[in-house]
């Protein structure tokens, strides 16, 4: 959590998982640069290696996409979303790399200035075959780079959390755009129909997930829409909602709440992560405090304040018990507003 | 995720399966990660061998950065610049110079152009054709032939009147060698570039049975292309001119408003 800031955040999990994608992207550059160099005498070592940076930086970022999907489906894709924005980072210098290599290469050395080229040197905007695909690339690239820049916590914090996933979910802009990058570039230079076969299963695998995950969530959601606005909502059993975890309750209008049993203690908080809008509800109790799925952000149930010296705070909601079941308030509480816990097995008067 | 009346129940997991960064990893996710890793690490290394394997041939050509070449005869500087030399047999040979880079225009041979000079360069090779690649400066790699050699004039003459051909504009320099591949739309912008640098443009076209023909690309009246067909370059186009030889080329004369892209 981010009570101060650090250029680099590791630790010994983060460690191992930029080992793992460095050796990923290393090995797949290597074997390209490999096979590529001996298949033809004539192969040019410059041309290959733009094409093995820009293939690998492609297929880094359709793992990324695919990660957020996969962890909705099952937990053990979890700790792979746990350090993707260094994941995000790599795959950003991955893509400079590429892209630094093509400008000089292509572009360079010549009678304009690289950058100035790279607009004028393809002047066939108007036909689909002729599209300078360069120029979807570099808008992809500017993407990439605006989120790698602004992939630290100083920036989630000073943007706001909405503000900063909306910029990050210009990630999907950039994936299509580079789809066509490649559809419209390397596509038409090379015949092998196997390249084709790649790009539509790696677009098809990531919007494909996508689909499900979120078809899966739009018929959660669907009964928001039948529920009427109420001052209070019916939660549940004491006993059904898990210990140490939450059931999740859609409200009308969107917001999702969590109700969080700690043994004998209920309370309730926002869904949503202060951090990058993990969902809390599908976390767990763990020290007393709620815990985030994504990356392990943690918050008091009871005050919805990030335990000392971290500072954070989430909406937190009221309670009560009626009837045997547990009723929730759908106006939400202030960030940091403490509440006092629903105990089981204690009356209105006792509480009160 | 399952829902139970108005509720969502997350998926339950065990008391020790709940990932938390910054804590161990459950057991449950050791056992998945140690999987999943090496099969992630042999799946990338065999799509890095799909994509490389399937690349198509990038075609002939070298350029011999490594070594020097020599070549002595006429410097002529129009339609481009090249050295013209005859062999023991009395035929042309034709070297096309180009400088470092893609600035050919900058060349100043306009003093030497004319006379029998030798030139010591970088050589780039396709299939018989020779270039040689030097720097700006003309006293760094021209220099005055012995007076014993002499280069008859060449008469350029018309083969073809006027013909309808299909093929790719290319750039001699990269198509020579200098990039593999150096054709085809992701060469597009440098092929481009090139042209807008003065290097000589090529037609490369194929017969009906395969074989390549690559012929100098000039306008009309034998004269340099202007910037005019770079919207054309690298693209699949057909082209109707005339067919000249020229020494042991092949000069391919074509009007700008003559390309259409296919």
């Amino acid at each position: 959590m981010g009570h101060q800031y650090q250029a680099i955040q590791w630790n010994k999990g983060k460690v191992q998982y930029d080992i793992a994608i460095v050796t990923f992207a290393v090995i797949y550059i290597a074997i390209f640069m490999a096979v590529g160099l001996m298949a033809f005498a004539t192969s040019d070592p410059i041309v290959l290696m733009i094409r093995a940076l820009g293939t690998c930086a492609f297929l880094l970022l359709t793992f990324i996409l695919l990660i957020g999907p996969l962890a909705r489906i099952s937990d053990r894709f979890k700790p792979m979303l746990y350090n993707r924005r260094h994941f995000g980072v790599f795959t950003f210098l991955v893509a400079l790399a590429h892209f630094g290599l093509a400008l000089t290469w292509y572009h360079g050395f010549g009678p304009l200035n690289p950058l100035v080229s790279l607009f004028l040197s393809n002047q066939s905007g108007g036909t689909f075959p002729g599209f300078p695909f360069e120029l979807l690339g570099l808008a992809a690239f500017i993407i990439l780079l605006l989120m790698a820049a602004t992939s630290h916590d100083f920036w989630l914090n000073n943007l706001s959390a909405p503000v900063w996933k909306a910029l990050h979910m210009l990630v999907y802009v950039a994936y299509g755009l580079l789809v066509i990058h490649i559809a419209a570039g390397a596509l038409v230079t090379e015949k092998s129909p196997v390249y084709p076969v790649l790009v539509i299963a790696a677009f098809g695998l990531v919007s494909g997930l996508h689909l499900i995950t979120g078809l899966r969530e739009a018929k959660n959601d669907a009964l928001l829409n039948k529920m009427e606005a109420k001052s209070w909502v019916s939660v549940a059993a004491p006993n059904d909602i898990p210990d140490k975890r939450a059931v999740i309750v859609p409200l009308p209008g969107g917001e999702r709440v969590a109700v969080f049993r700690d043994g004998k203690k209920i309370s309730a908080v926002t869904n949503v992560c202060r951090h990058q809008n993990g969902p809390l509800g599908e976390g767990r109790i763990i020290d007393g405090c709620v815990t985030c799925p994504w990356h392990g952000w943690q918050y008091r149930m009871e005050d919805g304040i990030s335990p000392p010296p971290f500072t954070e705070k989430i909406a937190t909601y009221n309670l009560k018990m009626m009837n045997g079941m547990v009723f929730l308030n759908p106006d939400a509480n202030a960030p940091g507003t403490y509440v006092d816990p629903l105990v089981i097995g204690q009356t209105a008067e006792q509480r009160s | 995720m399952k829902r139970a009346g108005s509720i969502l129940i997350p998926r339950p997991h065990r008391e020790d399966d709940f990932f938390i960064g910054w804590a161990k990893p459950p057991a449950v996710d050791r056992r998945f990660l140690l999987g999943a890793v090496p099969t992630i690490a042999a799946f990338s290394g065999g799509l890095g061998w799909l994509v490389a394997n399937e690349l198509a041939d990038p075609g002939a050509g070298s350029w011999q950065t490594s070594s020097t070449h020599t070549v002595t005869g006429q410097l002529v500087r129009d339609p481009y610049p090249m050295i013209r030399s005859v062999d023991p047999n009395g035929n042309y040979k034709t070297t096309l110079v180009v400088a470092m880079g893609k600035c050919t225009s900058s060349l100043e041979l306009a003093m030497a152009a004319g006379g029998v000079h030798t030139g010591t360069g970088v050589l780039i090779e396709r299939r018989g054709r020779h270039m040689l690649e030097v720097p700006f400066d003309d006293a760094a790699w021209l220099s005055p032939a012995p007076t014993n050699v002499t280069i008859p004039d060449v008469v350029s003459e018309v083969v073809i009147e006027s013909i309808s051909l299909q093929g790719m504009i290319m750039d001699t320099k990269c198509f020579f060698g200098v990039m593999r591949p150096g054709r085809g739309k992701t060469h597009k912008a440098c092929a481009s570039l090139c042209i807008r640098g003065g290097i000589p443009p090529s037609f490369w076209a194929h017969t009906k049975d395969g074989r390549e023909v690559v012929m100098l690309l000039t306008d009309e009246n034998g004269n340099a292309v202007s910037t005019d067909i770079l919207p054309f370059v690298a693209e699949a186009v057909e082209a109707e001119g005339s067919v000249v030889r020229s020494g042991d080329w092949l000069q391919f004369r074509v009007a700008t408003s003559k390309y259409r892209l296919i």
